[in-house]
């Protein structure tokens, strides 16, 4: 468990999660906003709500 | 009852939102009523009357698991049936169970009230359900997703609404912190008294793991899932963007979960725990108000809805308030500012602002959208509508600035010292300087419990104006 | 993978959203379980704990806190501050919770905290302060409690102390726990923790101790004040370097 000690260090722990989320952030909106043929298809399922009448 | 017969031929089951729907208004009174007197016992102490049953240490219980539970609880079943009903083009998966779901629930709020007034309370904040009821909660919880869940299996479109994510993750993450956060030993069998499994820090941590959850998932997750659906059905328009409502729906839960630990900084646990906590509060900015923004861009275009449709100005007003209380929140995260506000008024300040804004208006704005389809006619008096969002809006107004001025001032006067390096006020004397706040908050409870008495009255004629109706009449246009 | 399958797969989706919420919780809760300095170690010269589980009788008076809902206007937990070291004294340590099932640190002081309240006044003025408030402070907004003067239940204190001996607190039973309770708190605690005498040991503190000023009964009253005034007193910080207990945090 001592390795555990490592990641309760700031000086450790803040670079990393700054690296690891910022990484992630960008796949995320890469991912999401990316594709033009992804994005149109979600899209198309916004209208859901409106098709239950 | 005549009702009864027909339902079971219908598309959906209507029924048990109906019933929902009218226990939300009834908790919706006893719980804010609780809560008016609550306040006015701070301003007035006299009012405990030497009454053990009425004190304020065990009405608080109460008054926090009418609106939350009682409340908060039945307009989220209400709610969550019909959207996933909707969305699915079928019928919820079991009668029974949605039934039980909801003499169960009831049975569950009344009990944990009769037991906070009598003393029984495990003393955990927003947890005090004695265990039997805890029991109780899991297995009608379970109930709950299975038919949640079962209705989802027999949907008719592959695509499962981003709206039932939201309430997917409600349910499951309900049902872990419920299941964790009340691990204790009871006394005996028969008795309703029980020990936490956990002691001091960690105790600490798991409750408040659970209490900030209870917020991010059933306060704010659930919600969420009805904002929308009923924001978009309400403007007549698809919400502004479904691929934000993704990202938003990942960032939020994963997010949540880290924040907890902001109830606790400066206590007696590890300051890592506590920067963490800090760092993913102020993360959690980006998805509540991608959500909020989310939100109200779905009325880009037609802004003057906004001035026309009373139920839509529940809705974006709700989602003004909640981007504001999830600034505020991420601001009350930072160590220093939480130095100042941890302790006071402002906490309760900023629940509020999340309680009666986000929560209690955008419910008041589904169930004006609901409840005249559920009862097939429409709102008895769209002026009642209007008079009951500005004495909701006022009153919340009154009480998070009585709030946030008699906060901070606590926090300033506790940690005021004089020339010589000595404090400078006693304790009592910030007790005494909150008095004009309390009473100010105490009318400002007044009128948003007005506003919902208003409610109440349009709802029941509404309801009685719906059943004069034939049954069997044409279904109420889209 | 497709984010497409999670949006129709249900089943896939309901596990991923498990696993979005679980992170959180497993990172920052789970380690304080293992992490040995989340708890400090407060011993004395001789060896032995300072922080000891509260008696038959606090502990009763301890759930009636409880009960009445007490942590809903005073917090247990003194934060690192300046201001705060002067009105109540030294910051809380985890340690002194550390038999506390449930916590109370709570989270909002409409009065104040009372981490530190032990000793710090006489029994007569919390029996007095408990039935009257504004008798002792005009300005108080604090209910009356008179009916903690009526007898206290304590047919149920052995069950009690047999429930929270499971959750790990160091109530004995036997010869071979009590002997294992001299050594880590000498004998007069240890004698106070076995559950076999709870209900003697109960009365004896509250007829020795008189909390309530009524010699006749054992009231409500006797156990809260009894726990009112431990609150904070066992550990002697004039016994540890300031820099001592930094290091936990």
């Amino acid at each position: 468990m001592e390795w555990l000690m490592w990641f309760t260090k700031f000086e450790n722990t803040k670079p990393l999660a700054l690296v690891i989320f910022f990484t992630v952030f960008c796949l995320i909106l890469l991912y999401v906003f990316g594709d033009r043929k992804r994005g149109e298809r979600l899209e198309r399922h916004k209208h859901i709500p409106l098709q239950d009448d | 009852m005549t009702t009864a017969s027909v339902t079971a031929n219908e598309q959906y089951n209507y029924e048990v939102i109906r019933k929902f729907a009218i226990m939300t208004l009834v908790w919706a009174v006893v719980g804010m009523l609780v809560g008016v007197y609550i306040a006015f016992e701070l301003a007035f102490p006299v009012l405990n009357f030497d009454i053990p049953y009425i004190t304020f240490g065990r009405l608080r219980p109460v008054h926090t698991g009418a609106v939350i539970f009682g409340f908060g609880g039945s307009i989220l079943f209400a709610t969550s049936y019909y959207i996933v009903q909707r969305t699915c083009q079928a019928r919820l998966f079991s009668d029974g169970l949605a039934n039980f779901t909801f003499w169960g629930w009831q049975a569950i709020i009344v009990l944990a009230a009769l037991n906070h007034v009598l003393g029984f309370s495990q003393g955990r904040e927003y947890a005090e359900m004695n265990w039997q009821i805890d029991i109780l909660i899991a297995i009608v919880w379970v109930a709950y997703i299975v038919n949640f869940v079962g209705t989802l299996m027999k949907r008719k479109e592959s695509h499962i609404y981003v709206a039932n994510w939201f309430f997917i993750a409600f349910l499951l993450a309900v049902a872990l912190l419920h299941i964790f956060n009340n691990l204790a030993i009871p006394v005996s069998l028969t008795s309703p008294y029980s020990y936490s499994l956990f002691a001091g820090a960690q105790d600490a941590m798991t409750q408040w793991w659970y209490g900030h959850n209870a917020v991010g998932f059933y306060l704010t997750a659930a919600f969420l899932g009805m904002m929308y659906y009923f924001v978009p059905k309400q403007a007549g328009r698809p919400v502004y963007s479904y691929r934000l409502s993704i990202v938003h729906f990942w960032a939020l839960i994963f997010m949540y979960m880290w924040a907890g630990t902001h109830h606790l900084h400066w206590t007696a646990i590890p300051d890592w725990t506590s920067t963490l906590a800090a760092t993913f509060s102020i993360m959690l900015l980006l998805p509540s108000w991608g959500g909020m923004i989310n939100g109200i861009m779905t009325l880009s275009g037609a802004w003057d809805k906004l001035r026309t449709d009373p139920v839509m100005r529940f809705l974006i007003v709700s989602l003004s308030f909640y981007g504001m209380s999830t600034f505020e929140g991420p601001m009350m995260s930072l160590k220093d500012v939480n130095a100042l506000s941890h302790y006071t008024d402002w906490t309760v300040g900023h629940v509020h602002s999340g309680a009666l804004g986000w929560v209690a208006m955008i419910s008041f704005g589904a169930l004006y959208h609901m409840v005249p389809k559920l009862w097939n006619t429409r709102m008895y008096s769209d002026k009642l509508i209007n008079v009951h969002f500005w004495l909701a809006t006022i009153g919340i107004l009154l009480y998070i600035t009585a709030m946030w001025i008699s906060g901070i001032m606590q926090g300033l006067m506790w940690r005021a010292f004089d020339d010589f390096g000595n404090l400078q006020y006693s304790f009592v004397e910030s007790v005494a300087a909150m008095h004009p706040f309390y009473v100010m908050r105490g009318i400002g409870g007044v009128f948003f419990l007005t506003g919902v008495l208003v409610m109440c009255y349009n709802m029941a004629k509404t309801i009685r104006q719906g059943k004069v109706e034939p049954a069997g009449a044409v279904p109420a246009a889209a | 993978m497709k984010h497409d399958k999670i949006e129709r797969n249900l089943g896939l989706l309901m596990v991923l959203t498990m696993l979005a919420i679980s992170v959180g919780g497993l990172v920052e809760i789970v380690p304080l379980f293992f992490i040995k300095d989340t708890v400090e170690t407060v011993k004395t010269a001789d060896g032995k704990e300072m922080i000891r589980p509260y008696t038959p009788l606090e502990l009763r008076g301890r759930d009636i806190y409880i009960r009445e809902g007490c942590y809903t206007c005073h917090s247990q937990m003194i934060r690192p501050f300046r201001d705060e070291a002067l009105r109540y004294g030294h910051y809380s340590l985890a340690a002194e919770s550390k038999y506390d099932h449930p916590f109370q640190w709570g989270s909002k002081r409409t009065g104040p905290d009372l981490a530190r309240v032990g000793g710090k006044y006489s029994n007569d003025w919390h029996v007095q302060h408990l039935i009257a408030p504004r008798s002792m402070v005009p300005e108080s907004v604090m209910p009356n409690y008179p009916w903690l003067m009526s007898p206290l239940d304590t047919s149920d204190i052995a069950d009690r102390m047999s429930a929270l001996r499971i959750t790990g607190v160091p109530y004995s039973k036997g010869e071979a726990e009590y002997r294992q309770n001299v050594q880590t708190f000498g004998e007069e605690v240890a004698k106070m923790l076995r559950i076999e005498d709870a209900e003697a040991n109960l009365r004896a503190q509250a007829v020795s101790g008189n909390y309530d000023n009524n010699p006749n009964d054992i009231t409500e009253m006797d156990a809260l004040v009894a726990y009112l005034q431990v609150l904070g007193t066992m550990v002697d910080f004039s016994k540890f370097d300031d820099d001592y207990f930094v290091q936990f945090r």
